[in-house]
């Protein structure tokens, strides 16, 4: 990977300019499948942008840092929930640079990927594909930590198409936030939902799913049950995360369900 | 525990013909098809059982409401509900509160680059 410099010689227009000529072309090809497109991108980027990328994350308690360098290459969607390492328990954000992950797979893998994804891919409606569009085109690393950015891609490399079109879903589903916004608006009664605070409840109730998904499949492996899950898994996950103190409890008891 | 009707004063589905702001009738399945593909992503099956779905999509909207109405009983002392009353609920709870703040951050690194972009439109255009 190249180093630093020359990110830091080009000025900030320019690496502005390259990110916005990004946006628009992922705007532009909505049309497409979302994977096929975000390849190519992905072979059009500059060679050094995951390190550009690193250098920005690295310094992301620096604000204003962050605001000089311009967010290169970082054309990240607010709406998908794509940056978040496996599994909500892992602390240590963990995102998928996707740049040198072309060269890292074979060609045939991205291909069944993309293959094997289409139909999920046409049930995604003209918003959700462009901000999917978006997310794949952004470079992640794992962390500040180029090492740990290297056992990402390193694992994901040794990926099997099961697990990529797991991992995919993973990366890219999201509530959405017109549903979300709306279910806030209608419990608070206010119409003043921010557009950040819409972002984060998405964000929370996402990893609330993935705690229950988890816990309900642990309670099947300790039934020795297998399959998808059932509802009386996914009860019995809920009844163990409210033990634990994760959900939060109602002040005024519920009397008729 | 079972419920044969669960969800929070669920009603059938209503016609999309009144805006949903002053209704407070909640469809079924609002959350159905991305919830299929977070269950998929999370270690469920390829494709869930609808029971399932929406049965998670109940605790879902649950628990969402439960956290914003104590966020606004927290808002509400300070005068008006922000995000930080959210932040403020999930604090012990480390990965999820990571996740906000880096999503957070990353919706103004976004904003930050839209509006360069806006800029350099300007340039070229005033350029030609």
């Amino acid at each position: 990977m190249k180093c630093t410099e020359e990110r830091d010689s080009r000025d900030e227009a320019s690496s502005a300019t390259w990110l916005a000529f990004a946006i628009l072309t992922s705007r532009m090809k909505q049309s497409k499948d979302p994977f096929e497109a975000a390849l190519e991108e992905q072979e059009e980027s500059p060679p050094d942008s995951p390190v550009g990328e690193d250098e920005l994350n690295s310094q992301t308690p620096n604000e204003a840092q962050n605001q000089t360098d311009g967010g290169q290459n970082i054309l990240v969607d607010d709406d998908d929930d794509d940056y978040d390492d496996l599994g909500p328990t892992i602390k240590n954000p963990s995102h998928l640079s996707s740049s040198s992950t072309p060269k890292l797979h074979s060609t045939s893998v991205n291909a069944t990927v993309a293959a094997a994804v289409t139909n999920k891919n046409k049930e995604y409606d003209d918003d959700e594909e462009e901000e999917n569009v978006d997310v794949e085109l952004s470079k992640f690393p794992s962390s500040a930590d180029p090492t740990k950015m290297a056992k990402m891609q390193a694992i994901l490399s040794q990926f099997t198409e099961d697990q990529m079109s797991r991992y995919e879903s993973f990366r890219r589903s999201a509530l959405q936030k017109s549903n979300m916004r709306r279910l806030l608006v209608s419990i608070t009664g206010s119409q003043k939902i921010s557009l950040p605070m819409t972002i984060v409840v998405c964000g929370i109730a996402k990893m609330f799913v993935g705690e229950l998904v988890e816990k309900a499949r642990m309670v099947m492996t300790e039934r020795k049950e297998s399959g998808p899950i059932r509802p009386c898994h996914i009860r019995e996950a809920y009844r163990i995360l409210k033990l634990e103190g994760k959900v939060p409890k109602r002040s005024v008891q519920r009397l008729f369900r | 525990m079972s419920n044969p009707s669960p969800g929070t004063s669920s009603k059938a589905k209503v016609g999309s013909s009144q805006p949903s702001e002053t209704s407070f009738k909640r469809k079924r399945g609002v959350f159905q098809k991305d919830l299929q593909h977070m269950m998929y992503g999370f270690g469920d099956d390829a494709n869930p059982l609808p029971e399932t779905v929406t049965l998670v999509e109940d605790i879902v909207v649950e628990y969402v409401t439960d956290l914003a109405h104590k966020a606004q009983d927290i808002g509400s002392k300070r005068g008006k509900l922000s995000v930080e009353d959210f932040l403020y609920l999930i604090r012990k709870d480390m990965p999820k509160l990571n996740r906000c703040t880096e999503l957070l951050s990353m919706q103004e690194e976004l904003k930050q680059a839209r509006k360069a972009f806006e800029v350099d439109e300007e340039k070229l255009a005033t350029l030609e």
